[in-house]
């Protein structure tokens, strides 16, 4: 059965479906800067005073769910498709951060080897103050199975 | 040559690539920061061919760390306002990857350079693509 986007689109985006606190630790956040080839001592160096998490770290944060519970399965298997991350104010580690997750955006392509879906689903990132510090898209690819 | 200014940036302009460490030590202690250091997809190649994949992967996010640590690089007063790269196929641990970006856009008015970045394996294949928007001093 060909799936419906408009369908999905109505009932499922733009509905939080996720809700995570996280604390980032400074000794990871410099690990995985390092880890990058980052040289910027903000990104690297936790005793650094304007010491803030890279993008990657950002992206990180959004693994786990991407979907809601009662969304349809399509019988293929989902692939990372890729990652994006907007950044607002310095995301710091150390602090309380919520993370709030809902389906941004569904569509489709068409290639030589079929229909593919493309779900994306993105975690708005708030401070200790309820403000955005940051957004992380996730974009899981579904190749739809020929009925 | 380091960027101090939009003013500094041209149209057309390739950063200078850096040599990414994609050693499996590197790509280890990535996935345990991020805690995905579960199993041996990126950290050791039998266990990840095991499961299935060609050895142990570079994960797709420290792909977007090496672009990222790259603009830095280039315009140590470059913040990164976007970076939206695309996994098109796995890069491997243990094997050297060839960083490029190159300036698609100026805009001296809002102060934001966009830049097309590329992510290839040492066969010249795309492994990740993607573009950043990156604000600069002006």
């Amino acid at each position: 059965m060909k799936v419906d986007i408009d369908e999905l689109k109505s009932r499922f985006l733009n509905l939080e479906f996720d809700k995570k606190d996280f604390e980032l630790d400074p000794e990871k956040v410099a690990i995985v800067a390092r880890m990058s080839g980052e040289t910027l001592p903000q990104f690297s160096d936790p005793a650094h005073p304007d010491f803030q998490a890279p993008p990657a770290f950002i992206a990180s944060l959004a693994a786990g769910r991407h979907l809601p519970i009662n969304f349809p399965e399509f019988g293929g298997i989902p692939m990372d498709g890729g990652k994006a991350v907007t950044c607002i104010k310095p995301v710091r580690a150390g602090r309380p951060l919520t993370g709030k997750t809902h389906l941004h955006d569904i569509y489709d392509k068409s290639g030589r080897s079929g229909r593919m879906i493309f779900l994306v689903s993105r975690m708005e990132l708030f401070d200790e103050n309820g403000e955005q510090v940051a957004t992380s898209d996730s974009r899981t690819v579904i190749r739809e199975r020929a009925s | 040559m380091s960027i101090g200014s939009i003013a500094d940036v041209e149209f057309g302009a390739e950063l200078d690539p850096f040599q990414p460490d994609t050693s499996i030590a590197a790509t280890s202690a990535f996935a345990e920061a991020v805690g995905w250091g579960g199993g041996g997809r990126f950290k050791d190649h039998e266990l990840a061919r095991k499961e299935g994949l060609p050895g142990a992967l570079v994960p797709g996010i420290m792909a977007m760390g090496f672009l990222t640590s790259m603009i830095h690089r280039w315009s140590p007063d470059a913040e990164v306002e976007t970076i939206d790269t695309v996994f098109r196929a796995p890069l491997l641990a243990d094997e050297p990857c060839l960083i490029s970006a190159v300036v698609t856009d100026v805009d001296e008015q809002q102060g934001i350079v966009q830049l097309d970045l590329t992510v290839k394996n040492q066969k010249n294949e795309t492994r990740v693509f993607g573009t950043a928007n990156v604000r600069l001093p002006g």
